[in-house]
């Protein structure tokens, strides 16, 4: 047991610990989480305990990880309601394109493709996934929103006061054109910051007219009903 | 015999290395596939410089099945890019 190479390995545990707690990013963290588990069981192999090192291999790098990857998964997620009619997939899958190869105009998107490119950019920065789930109408979207099936809701502004036969009569840039109601505080902090300060630094070239925030943040509070989760 | 535990020991570092500094999930899950395979050969020459069968088996093992974790794992990370198409529409 007195071999030089046996602190060499024991060595790398303490390295694999540090690289795993520097780790912002949670997916990182347990692909590196993974790698303190192959670590650990070559140190545990290295210093007798088989037994111990099959099961750090066993248990503590696939169980582990894998139950912990499913949690995140389903945790961090942010979940829009949208509308509808709103909601087209051309555009969406171009939207995704262009998010791809980080070529955002923000003058050339819809304004609601514009709203979901200034979403998922948030969501990006927090490490949150954003899903987009359509509604027939506000009315059903309000009650999605009040039943905790979605944590955010967009709706344009046209929508809250009358149909969409009048939206050409609006003054244009009045108001912002959406409306973001979330019934949690953090989420509202959040948007807050970063939908009215500034524009995302990820676009090249700031348009001539001062920015504007397309949306209006708005914060209410649920009702905790009890039987939902 | 032992100069080649060190060279393993020098090769792992690489893979940590790149693990550590590249921020892309994909070039992580390389790295980890790379470390979770040499720690396993690893401990196959430990076993034969030892002569433990004991640990030996135990290294078959973690080479056979410790891959299935990553595989998981890899799953899990690739639904993650496609996630936002589930539910529309």
């Amino acid at each position: 047991m007195e071999d030089s190479y046996i602190y060499a390995i024991v060595a790398l545990l303490p390295l694999a610990a540090v690289m795993l707690t520097v780790q912002v990013n949670p997916y990182n963290a347990l692909v590196i989480r993974g790698i303190l588990g192959g670590v650990a069981a070559l140190v545990y192999a290295v210093l007798g305990a088989a037994d111990v090192a099959l099961t750090e291999a066993l248990v503590g790098t696939m169980l582990a990880i894998t139950l912990y990857a499913v949690a995140v998964r389903s945790s961090l997620i942010m979940r829009v309601g949208v509308l509808k009619d709103e909601c087209k997939d051309e555009w969406i899958n171009e939207h995704r394109d262009e998010c791809k190869h980080e070529l955002i105009q923000a003058d050339d998107l819809h304004p609601f493709a514009q709203l979901i490119t200034h979403l998922s950019m948030i969501a990006k920065k927090y490490h949150l996934r954003l899903e987009l789930i359509p509604y027939g109408d506000p009315q059903s979207l309000q009650q999605a929103l009040m039943e905790k099936e979605v944590h955010i809701t967009c709706i344009p502004n046209s929508c809250v006061e009358r149909s969409h036969e009048n939206e050409q009569l609006r003054p244009p840039d009045a108001t912002p054109e959406y409306h973001t109601v979330t019934r949690i505080r953090r989420l509202y902090d959040i948007l807050q910051t970063e939908l009215t300060s500034l524009t995302p630094s990820s676009i090249p070239s700031p348009p001539p007219s001062p920015p504007s925030p397309i949306t209006g943040v708005t914060y209410v509070m649920v009702q905790d009903l009890g039987e939902k989760h | 015999m032992d100069m080649i535990l060190i060279a393993m020991i020098l090769a792992l570092l690489i893979p940590i290395y790149e693990a550590w500094q590249n921020e892309d999930i994909w070039q992580k899950m390389l790295a980890f596939a790379s470390i979770a395979t040499k720690t396993s050969v690893m401990i196959l020459v430990v076993s034969v410089l030892q002569g433990d069968r004991m640990i030996g088996t135990v290294g078959v093992i973690i080479l056979s099945v410790g891959n299935a974790g990553l595989m998981l794992l890899a799953h899990v990370i690739k639904r993650l890019n496609d996630a936002p198409n589930e539910r529309q529409l």
